[in-house]
């Protein structure tokens, strides 16, 4: 446990240097073709990515109430906003017609095994992260209700 | 010489972090769940050593330019978590990586997950939850020639807690993207072919089978406008059939999947086939069945839905894939099945969807043993084609989310469920039961809120009904608490009358949690993504943290 905490200390010390950055890695589109997430991340401007799940609960309400104002959020704020969804193989099947039915408007990236939540050391979603090329600013795990009003702040926030 | 090893890669690691400052990128994870097992007459006093336990979880991932490097050390200190591997103790650098990636290369040394196509014939993932993590130790090249090939090649021997199988594992996977390579506009087609070997040397000559296994892959991916489908079939040569810990014959096995959908704006519906035959596939064939998930190549879930609401994860349905032969009234050697979606939303301002309109969400399934003869005595089978054979498990449910005002919202959630406990979890007895959920959630502005579930499971079999409910409240983003019980009032045995009661807390900042919570654990089955392990019913209170930086 000592060694673990000690461990912890050093690099959270050596990560204050340096800069985070969003991991170039593969993901799949809904009709199953390859992409680099920083080929969908936009430059100069806002990028929210949501990682969620079609068996999470608290993703989906967050991702509904999301959807209720998304068309003034990107009207007043010109944000791109990705779903990026964890899901297995075991409900991979249902992404599509859960957000056609659910009339999302959100971009679709599918994190297949995984790699992605990964790479940015999400245990568990929803998990929300905002960048600007690329650049991580800011990080948010769980839901609340109530909390896409205040990641609406933080989007005018840096969008400006 | 291991040691060596892991230390000259460390001082790598460090070197490099030391070295390069331009162009580098510093993550950091870390995950501890620890409990602390207390006696309790009701859940059975906990008599085994270590009352408290933890798992913990460091992992650090480093890139500087085109170079990236990992490491994962794990620590299951005094002792692992209740049911988790015994293999898993002490503290380890239990998995470390190094890479190299540029635009058309990936070339990785060291402990690697990976998938082919759904993961039916490869799969190495982590699942933390449930003590999963199969990765490979070895070498993968990964190689795009083009924008619309993909291809990948690895070698290794698989993780198997802090050692590695003796099975050697070959895989070679191709992806293609016709559609992009023949321009074909708004159509999708990618092909896709896999072959996986595992190579064991066996020491067995009666029966006789080949150390090499071969198992292969054909993938077809085709969508256009609203629709969408994909096939995949499985081949896997002769292999030892592992029944009860002992070689009882050699077989092949194969699997067919079919998946149809449309989709637009308002309504989507899915529609998924699935046949599995001796589809197990370890990378120990020794390791064939066992309970803690461990050995597993490739991924075969469950494809019924997966529900969030604790009475409804009480008869959780598991694929079976394998081959069984428990007695002349219990043989199984696969299941055929499926499932359809359909998720529908009535729009604003009609009758039925009022003010915000209302979200409805319907899952059936049915899944059934194959049919086919069977040879008890000599553990031998022929398994017809497109029959279904014994029943296993059906379920239908029907979700419906509505937003009354901006404060207001709420859940209904019906499952009817067909569980057939003999067949999948060769036991006794037959379940047929229903469940109602009722959700509702009160925000009362500053980041405050309220939510409420009832629940309620009626049977007539196994252990009778059950009643449940939560109560959450979250004080602002940051601080949440809840209260949860369920209590099987019904059941015969009075003892057996259980609240499963737990109660706890929650402060959340940035990417950081840590959770509190006290309670009693209900006995069975744990499932996350189609997977399960077993859990012992347990009372105690636990402590969850997650960092990342």
């Amino acid at each position: 446990m000592k060694q673990l905490l000690l461990t912890i200390t050093i690099f959270s010390f050596i990560s204050v240097f340096s800069q985070k950055q969003l991991p170039n890695i593969m993901l799949k589109t809904l009709d199953g073709k390859s992409v680099k997430i920083q080929d969908k991340t936009s430059k100069n401007k806002i990028t929210v990515l949501s990682f969620w799940a079609t068996w999470c609960a608290p993703c989906i309400n967050e991702l509904d109430e999301i959807s209720d104002v998304y068309e003034d959020w990107t009207e007043e704020t010109n944000v791109d906003f990705i779903a990026i969804s964890i899901d297995d193989s075991r409900t991979q099947k249902r992404i599509n017609p859960l957000i056609n039915g659910k009339g999302w408007e959100f971009n679709i990236l599918i994190d297949k095994n995984q790699e992605l939540k990964r790479a940015l050391n999400i245990s568990i979603i929803p998990h929300i992260i905002i960048l600007k090329n690329n650049k991580i600013l800011y990080r948010h795990t769980g839901y609340s209700p109530g909390f896409e009003e205040q990641l609406y702040e933080k989007i005018k926030q840096y969008s400006k | 010489m291991k040691k060596q090893l892991r230390i000259s890669f460390i001082l790598l690691l460090f070197s490099f972090i030391l070295f390069s400052q331009e162009n580098s990128n510093f993550s950091l994870g870390f995950e501890s769940n620890s409990q602390y097992y207390v006696d309790d007459s009701k859940t059975g006093d906990f008599t085994l050593s270590e009352p408290f336990r933890a798992n913990n979880y460091l992992k650090i991932d480093y890139t500087f330019g085109d170079f990236y490097s990992g490491l994962q050390v794990e620590s299951y200190a005094p002792l692992a978590l209740l049911n988790y591997s015994p293999k898993l103790k002490n503290t380890t650098i239990a998995l470390y990586h190094i890479g190299y990636k540029s635009e058309k290369l990936d070339i990785t040394a060291g402990y690697f997950y990976e998938q082919f196509g759904s993961g039916l014939i490869l799969r190495f993932w982590e699942d933390r939850q449930l003590g999963v993590n199969n990765a490979l130790r070895g070498g993968r090249l990964k190689y795009n020639p083009t924008n619309y090939i993909y291809l990948t090649a690895l070698y290794g021997k698989q993780r198997v807690g802090f050692k590695v199988s003796n099975g050697e594992i070959f895989g070679f996977n191709s992806d293609i993207d016709l559609s992009s390579a023949f321009n074909l506009g708004n159509t999708a087609l990618l092909f896709g072919f896999s072959y996986v070997g595992r190579k064991e040397k066996s020491t067995i000559t009666l029966p006789a089978f080949n150390d090499l296994t071969n198992a292969f892959s054909t993938r077809l991916d085709y969508s256009k406008n609203n629709f969408y489908s994909s096939l995949e079939y499985v081949l896997k040569e002769n292999d030892a059939v592992f029944i009860a810990n002992k070689i009882r014959s050699v077989k092949s096995g194969n699997s067919f999947l079919l998946n149809l959908g449309y989709g637009k704006k308002g309504i989507g519906i899915d529609v998924t086939f699935r046949r599995m035959e001796n589809m197990s596939f370890f990378s120990n064939r020794a390791a064939t069945g066992n309970i803690y998930n461990e050995s597993i190549i490739n991924y075969l879930p469950a494809l019924t839905k997966q529900h969030d609401y604790l009475l409804t994860n009480i008869y959780v349905y598991q694929a079976q894939p394998q081959i069984a032969f428990q007695d002349p009234t219990l043989v199984k050697f696969g299941e055929i099945g499926g499932q359809i979606d359909l998720f529908y939303k009535f729009k604003r301002k009609t009758t039925l969807g009022g003010k915000y309109g209302t979200k409805i969400a319907i899952n059936t399934s049915y899944w059934s043993g194959l049919k086919g003869n069977f040879d008890f005595s000599n553990f031998d089978y022929s398994a017809d084609f497109l029959a279904f054979g014994e029943k296993y498990f059906s379920e239908t449910s029907l979700e419906v989310r509505k937003k009354w005002s901006t404060k207001w919202n709420s859940i209904f959630y019906y499952v009817n469920q067909s569980y057939n406990k003999r067949y999948v979890e060769e036991t006794f007895g037959k379940v047929n039961s229903n469940i109602i959920v009722a959700e509702a959630t009160y925000k009362l502005g500053g980041g405050k809120s309220l939510r409420i579930e009832t629940q309620h499971l009626w049977t007539k079999n196994d252990k009778k009904n059950w009643i449940g409910g939560t109560l959450e409240i979250n004080l602002n983003q940051k601080i949440a608490f809840y209260v949860n019980d369920i209590y099987n009032y019904e059941n015969e045995s009075i003892s057996e009358r259980i609240h499963y009661y737990n109660i706890g807390g929650s402060y959340t900042k940035g990417a950081s949690r840590f959770a509190l919570n006290y309670g009693r654990q209900r006995g069975g089955l744990l499932c996350v993504g189609g997977v399960c392990r077993y859990v012992p019913e347990s009372t105690g209170i636990s402590a969850n943290i997650i960092m990342s930086f």
